[in-house]
């Protein structure tokens, strides 16, 4: 089992967020699963909430991978995938809380899904993770992906859903970014990483 | 001062997810709607779950099937979570194949005429009437008006079918398909539906980087104010689901006006 040593600072930040808040979190390359592993395993752990983990950057299978080689359960969560439905085979896949849409840029579709899910679950708390906008903004033009995140930001905010936008800053557009500071609640910022 | 009474018309409460926001409470009751879309984009699915949201409050609904029998109809909507068999079973749904209705009608012929058209007006309208249906989808209307050749005689059949059902009561859906030949001028395929149509609307697609977006639109609706935006449709086991289209992604890539 890979060992990897979570943020504990993150979890405490968290506590002192609401349902209706929004997130953002910044991070690095090298520190994008730590930081992920991070505000998941409490919010799942600590919180007991479910939730729905958008997947823009790596398929799904790869992250619950991820979270099976660290030892958590990822199986309450429901993962919305927008890459594999890009690679033949890619949507045959051993798990049954994943569902695929077509491309990242059918955010509207992605919005949807997300909904689709909430209202079938049986979780009385939930968040809603956008991994990330990074991976988007390769598909999305700026002001169509501003103006998404303004939407879905503030759709999940109105039903009490928390939402957890990641991102790594210096591959955001500069006006996706600004606006990610204006329409986010609070900022989890661990975009510098320091390497020894 | 005391606000001004505003009379607000009784609604037909779609049930449809996001539906009746945009009509700011729902369908006006008794209305006859068009819903006119391209292939693929959702019609019949909106059509069925109209009929499905109507009948679990316990309405008497009626579908008649012009496009497809209707046990593919039903084979085709028993994969949503929304429809229940037993709507069919218990006579809360009733779907009619029009190819039956014509055969007892004695109408097995290419084109219809006006006493033709009478007669089909009175057969549905005595099938309403007996059963005493509040809730009416035709799908389609295009294939059943293939019969019809007078322009003139579409325009009577619909005015005086529209006009008969909503003296009863009955709140009508008119499916009707459109491609992007009719793109220009109109939301119907014979460009006399949506003149006679309390209400219009448009589903299609919208062609994003070779994708295609289901979208819809309530371009009119008489004795309500609505939305007249473009919303993104999403077909879940649970019905249709709809959101506002983001502005900067309603119009397709190619320049035309409702998708390819």
């Amino acid at each position: 089992m890979k060992m990897y040593e979570l943020d504990q600072r993150i979890a405490e930040q968290l506590t002192e967020v609401s349902l209706n808040s929004s997130i953002q979190v910044r991070c690095g390359n090298s520190n994008a699963f730590m930081v992920t592993a991070s505000t998941m395993i409490p919010l799942m752990q600590m919180f007991e909430m479910g939730g729905v983990y958008i997947c823009a950057t790596r398929g799904a299978v790869e992250i619950i991978e991820a979270f099976e080689a660290i030892g958590v359960d990822v199986s309450n969560i429901q993962f919305v995938d927008l890459v594999s439905s890009g690679i033949l085979g890619g949507t045959e896949v051993p798990y049954n809380n994943i569902t695929f849409v077509d491309s990242p840029i059918m955010l509207e579709s992605v919005l949807l899904r997300t909904l689709y899910i909430l209202r079938i679950s049986n979780n009385e708390r939930n968040f809603v993770l956008i991994d990330s906008v990074n991976a988007l903004a390769i598909y999305n033009e700026e002001r169509m992906l501003a103006e998404y995140l303004h939407t879905f930001i503030n759709t999940f905010r109105q039903r009490e859903v928390l939402s957890v936008i990641l991102n790594i800053p210096d591959q955001v557009p500069p006006t996706v970014l600004s606006n990610l500071d204006l329409y986010c609640t609070d900022l989890i910022d661990r975009g510098q990483v320091v390497i020894h | 001062m005391q606000p001004a009474t505003v009379y607000t018309r009784d609604r037909c409460i779609t049930g449809i997810h996001g539906m009746d926001e945009i009509l700011r409470g729902g369908i006006p009751y008794g209305s006859t709607v068009l819903a006119a879309g391209t292939c693929g984009s959702g019609k019949t699915t909106l059509g069925m779950e109209f009929l499905v949201r109507g009948a679990l409050a316990g309405e008497a609904c009626a579908h008649f099937t012009a496009t497809e029998p209707s046990v593919k109809l039903l084979e085709n909507i028993r994969q949503y979570a929304f429809f229940d068999m037993n709507m069919i079973d218990s006579g809360l749904i009733n779907v009619f194949d029009m190819d039956v209705l014509y055969s007892w009608l004695g109408l097995d012929k290419a084109s219809f005429d006006l006493d033709d058209v009478h007669a089909l007006i009175k057969a549905i309208v005595d099938i309403v009437n007996t059963i005493g249906v509040t809730r009416l989808v035709i799908d389609s209307v295009t294939t059943l008006c293939y019969k019809i050749k007078s322009e003139q005689l579409i325009r009577d059949f619909l005015f005086t079918l529209g006009k008969k059902l909503a003296t009863l009561g009955c709140t009508t859906i008119l499916i009707s398909e459109i491609t992007s030949a009719t793109e220009n001028a109109h939301w119907s395929s014979f460009g006399v539906e949506e003149a006679i149509a309390d209400g219009i609307i448009v589903m299609g697609d919208v062609e994003r980087m070779g994708h295609l977006l289901r979208f819809l639109q309530v371009v009119k609706m008489r004795g309500t104010s609505h939305s007249r935006a473009k919303h993104a449709i999403e077909l879940t086991p649970l019905g249709v689901m709809l959101t506002p289209m983001l502005k900067w992604g309603a119009v397709s890539d190619k320049t035309n006006r409702w998708g390819a």
